[in-house]
């Protein structure tokens, strides 16, 4: 049978509000204003009401397992989120080179 | 349907304190995290490790599920009892530490939504499914012209009987031209479907871009190699490349050396702004295999005898 196709939305052209980024990492919504206001979480913010890109929400998962895995506290979560993200950083830019430097 | 050795997957035993549960949890956790780990199969056993986590770790979980164990028969086909899980009360919290969606079908069968909603007795709220993660593998291509993947996810459901089903549900996505990579994109009501007509959740996939060693991408700038002949660097040519965007003409400006980047605005990725797209030169020798080639490199080594191309290394 043949499937119809799915037209996929971008996050960032499409942000996520609120009640979206909580209900995509599945916690409740006061966990994320808590983390936003310590400044854990960033946001953009659009007609004084919060909106998450990519970058937001892969960061929030990742917070969200790392509390509940290590039962760690928010600040620690954001710690281990900071540097999985300098990690990643340097890694491309490590490829980047190794690429560079074949040619 | 194959029984799940959750004490084995946790490397306790059947007698292991709530503690000694929660340490052999996290020591693996750390082992196989996807974003440190060096395993191949780090993502795998992560996944085994929470499902093994989230029965183990809740005690009447662990207690059914140490029921189940003893009435199994060893090496047969799985197929819970009618009434396996009499007594027991499971929470309607989910999982701590992971999705349903990523657990295998011997736990959706068994304490997944599903199977929750199922035991739900009198109460027949709506509730919204739970929204879903996956990553999706696209080549730098589809980023610049869009694609079709098609996606195969398991999920389990109630059939007409009420028992839990674990089925694969395939997907045709759409992906729009212009995604980068570890963007994010969102198929709306894809995700676990909703419970007592409740609305289906969203299904998210994260980008990441298969390897290409042509190019190197940083956000929406592209970088490409692309080799010229020396008289192409030293006298300035125009030469056709393939690129992503297509074939381009680009002008080698005269006296350009080695890995000099020449800028393509607006040619990397689209987007609003498109990123831009750099060729970077390498200069590619023709080869001194023939008589004639050998006597005009030995013309070079005379006419440019003062050249020293270790000059910077102070030789």
């Amino acid at each position: 049978m043949t499937q119809p196709k799915l037209d996929a939305v971008l996050i960032d052209e499409e942000t996520l509000d609120l009640q979206e980024l909580a209900s995509a990492c599945a916690v409740p919504p006061t966990w994320v204003v808590e983390r936003v206001e310590a400044g854990l979480l960033a946001c953009s913010s659009s007609a004084g009401e919060m909106r998450f890109a990519s970058a937001h929400l892969v960061r929030a998962r990742r917070m969200v397992t790392t509390e509940r895995r290590f039962d760690a506290n928010q600040e620690l979560a954001a710690l281990v989120a900071d540097l999985i993200e300098e990690v990643e950083q340097l890694r491309r830019q490590v490829q980047t080179r190794a690429k560079g430097a074949r040619g | 349907m194959e029984f799940k050795e959750y004490y084995k997957s946790l490397g306790v035993g059947q007698t292991a304190s709530t503690d000694e549960i929660k340490k052999a949890y996290r020591k693996l956790a750390r082992k196989y995290h996807p974003d440190v780990s060096k395993e191949t199969d780090a993502s795998a056993r992560m996944a085994e490790v929470n499902e093994a986590y989230a029965v183990l770790s809740d005690p009447e979980k662990r207690a059914a599920f140490d029921k189940l164990a003893q009435r199994r028969a060893a090496g047969q086909d799985f197929q819970p009892p009618p009434d396996w899980d009499a007594g027991f009360h499971f929470s309607d919290a989910g999982s701590p530490v992971g999705d349903d969606g990523d657990f295998s079908e011997f736990f959706n069968s068994l304490f997944g939504r599903a199977a929750r909603a199922r035991h739900g007795g009198g109460a027949r709220a709506q509730m919204r499914g739970a929204d879903q993660h996956a990553k999706i593998s696209i080549n730098l291509a589809d980023a610049y012209h869009g694609a079709t993947r098609s996606l195969a996810l398991r999920e389990a459901r109630l059939d007409e009987s009420g028992n839990v089903v674990t089925a694969e549900r395939v997907l045709d996505v759409r992906i729009p031209k212009g995604v980068k990579e570890g963007q994010s994109i969102r198929l709306r009501g894809q995700g676990s479907p909703g419970l007592n007509g409740g609305p289906a959740g969203d299904l998210y996939l994260e980008v990441e871009f298969e390897p290409d060693a042509r190019y190197r991408i940083e956000g929406r700038d592209v970088t490409q190699t692309v080799s010229v002949a020396p008289w192409e660097a030293a006298l300035g040519a125009t030469i056709e490349v393939p690129t992503p965007a297509g074939r381009v003409e680009v002008k080698v400006p005269a006296g350009s050396s080695n890995g000099r980047k020449l800028r393509l605005k607006g040619r990397g990725i689209p987007g609003n702004p498109p990123g831009d797209l750099y060729l970077e030169l390498e200069l590619a020798l023709p080869p001194a295999n023939t008589e004639k080639a050998r006597e005009l490199y030995q013309t070079m080594a005379r006419e440019f005898s003062s050249f020293n191309p270790r000059e910077q290394m102070g030789a």
